[in-house]
């Protein structure tokens, strides 16, 4: 058993740092805004926590904890002018930020290392760690949903004019949610940069977004349980799909577009799990039907 | 001033290929208000289709051209009865959506990739293609020309579809109110299915107006056209069509000039940051109205 997870090591870590991703993006859907700032949000907390490691020589909580800080921040100054952006137009502005980031680290060769990365990261990161950073993540989301600020964001998300009738100050409370999605993906990409021991700009643009996107979606909306059921399948099944070397891609993007279109609620659907809430109009943008 | 001219139409050029592609990104986001992440790999698809056909077929330039927006638009078409339709039909939310066109875009490029390896092939020269008029220190090749002029013919096609025909008007009923335009008995499945044949044909059209351009077709080049067809979209108002043309175009001249004037690897991040203050400032694009008119 224990021999068998060692050898999985690298994979079951990839999956719990999968899975802080998502639930950074199941944070920002469950406010009906669909974020492409992971991206951005991961270099940011993977290029300062690692800075201050390599630098500073700061200790290793300490340099996680400035990396999701500094994404936190960011958040917050990105979030006040583009979370006044409704639906695909939120989903553009943070795309644009997250593309900003990555060719930015791209070119300032002195700090980020340009197109070269930064590597010789020491690797500090270990799987209890991480299986307890996202354990803590997942009680305090089900603490946060579960409790009054919840039904706050429930109502955020299902409408604006009602929320902002009862009082709700729809505005703020995005905000507030963006800066803790943000502080999640800066996190998340604190502990991987200390994982891998090479981070590069390539590893936090568009693609990394999407993947993000696609752990929450794919899981299953409205629990917090499918981001990290996404995150486990979307990086399992290429590990499951070595045995074909050759048409592993094609696999891989086949059994997601079956798993897609046959259980079109997420895959916790096929339990029940996630089914109440992701019903309906659940999560759907209100532009889509503002604009009809 | 040389320079300056030049740029110029290397910056027409290439943004006529970014217009072409963005129309018809756009034309999906209006008319039925789906953002397609498969699009630019339905872009590399045509692309791939083009060059085989006039590799190993030896086809002319331009039935290849014509046969491989069939090819792509065909692939969309499916892409619609296979996977976006029946996901509307299952009231799957619009993100799934989303993450649908990307499990799609990867399932494209694997095949792609499957079939003709990962190397970046080239457009074989033909006769007329290399021209190169000179005027004065300004070079204009005959390549340029072409791109341009197929660009102008597809736009003012569509222009002529959308606005004279009929078909072209149960479109805009459809992009005004899919409900409205059931009542009045268009058929909206199957034109569903031809705006999608539309918008793939488009996306193919790009690829090898790009393929011959760059002399480059690889199975990864939807990933950066991908995003700058959004960015033409965002330019020119999420599902405007002529917003979208100008958008593409102004976006091609912009990447040249910013190449030829500032850094070329601050190219993308001068690109992005327009954008994103485009978007802040004014969220329905350069050309958008207020009440979003659409297609």
């Amino acid at each position: 058993m224990i021999e068998w997870l060692q050898s999985y090591e690298n994979v079951i870590a990839l999956v719990f740092v999968n899975s802080i991703l998502g639930i950074g993006v199941y944070l920002m859907l469950s406010v009906n805004r669909f974020s492409l700032a992971t991206g951005g949000l991961v270099g940011m907390g993977a290029y300062v926590s690692t800075l201050a490691t390599l630098h500073t020589g700061l200790p290793f909580a300490a340099a996680v904890a400035l990396g999701t800080l500094a994404a936190a921040l960011v958040a917050l100054l990105l979030g006040t002018p583009v979370l006044r952006l409704e639906g695909d137009y939120f989903a553009l502005g943070t795309l644009a930020f997250t593309e900003v980031f990555r060719v930015i680290a791209f070119n300032w060769d002195s700090v980020t290392g340009g197109a070269l990365g930064l590597d010789a990261i020491p690797v500090r990161t270990t799987l209890p760690q991480l299986a307890g950073v996202l354990a803590a993540l997942v009680i305090a989301v089900l603490a946060l949903r579960g409790g009054r600020l919840g039904r706050i964001m429930e109502a955020t998300r299902l409408d604006d004019m009602p929320a902002q009738s009862l009082g709700i100050d729809v505005a703020r409370v995005r905000l507030a949610v963006f800066v803790f999605s943000g502080a999640v993906c800066g996190l998340g990409g604190a502990l991987a940069a200390h994982m891998n021991s090479f981070i590069g700009p390539n590893d936090f643009g568009l693609q990394r977004s999407l993947d993000a996107v696609a752990y929450a979606v794919l899981g299953g909306l409205g629990h917090v349980a499918g981001a990290i059921a996404g995150a486990t399948v979307f990086t399992v099944l290429p590990e499951v799909l070595r045995f074909s070397a050759q048409a592993r891609e094609i696999l891989m993007a086949l059994i997601l577009l079956l798993a897609i279109v046959f259980l079109p609620r997420g895959m916790l659907s096929v339990g029940g799990l996630a089914a109440p809430r992701g019903r309906g109009r659940a999560a759907r943008p209100a532009t889509a039907e503002a604009s009809r | 001033m040389n320079v300056f001219l030049q740029q110029t139409i290397n910056g027409v050029a290439l943004g006529a290929t970014y217009a072409v592609f963005a129309v018809g990104f756009t034309l999906l986001f209006g008319v039925l208000n789906v953002l397609n992440l498969a699009q630019g790999s339905i872009l590399m698809v045509g692309a791939f289709a083009g060059l085989e056909l006039t590799l190993a077929l030896h086809w002319p330039l331009l039935p290849s051209f014509l046969a491989a927006m069939a090819i792509a638009g065909g692939i969309a078409l499916l892409s619609e009865l296979l996977v976006f339709g029946p996901l509307a039909r299952r009231g799957a939310n619009r993100w799934m959506g989303l993450v649908a066109s990307l499990a799609l875009s990867r399932l494209l490029i694997a095949i792609v990739q499957e079939v003709f390896g990962t190397q970046v092939r080239r457009f074989p020269p033909a006769p007329w293609t290399g021209h190169v008029w000179q005027f004065g220190a300004v070079r204009v090749q005959s390549l340029q020309v072409v791109v341009i002029v197929a660009a102008v013919v597809l736009m003012a096609v569509l222009a002529y579809v959308l606005r004279r025909t009929r078909v072209g008007l149960a479109i805009r009923t459809m992009a005004f109110r899919p409900s409205v335009a059931q009542l009045v008995g268009v058929p909206v499945a199957r034109l569903r299915l031809l705006t999608y044949f539309l918008t793939g044909a488009l996306a193919g059209a790009a690829g090898v107006q790009l393929g011959v351009l760059y002399d480059a077709v690889s199975p990864f080049m939807g990933e950066n056209i991908l995003l700058k067809g959004l960015s033409a979209l965002i330019l020119g108002g999420l599902g405007h069509v002529p917003g979208a043309a100008i958008g593409g175009l102004v976006l091609g001249l912009t990447e040249v000039y910013s190449v030829a004037y500032l850094q070329s690897s601050l190219r993308d991040a001068v690109a992005f940051g327009a954008i994103f203050l485009v978007l802040v400032c004014r969220p329905s694009g350069l050309f958008g109205t207020a009440t979003r008119q659409r297609a």
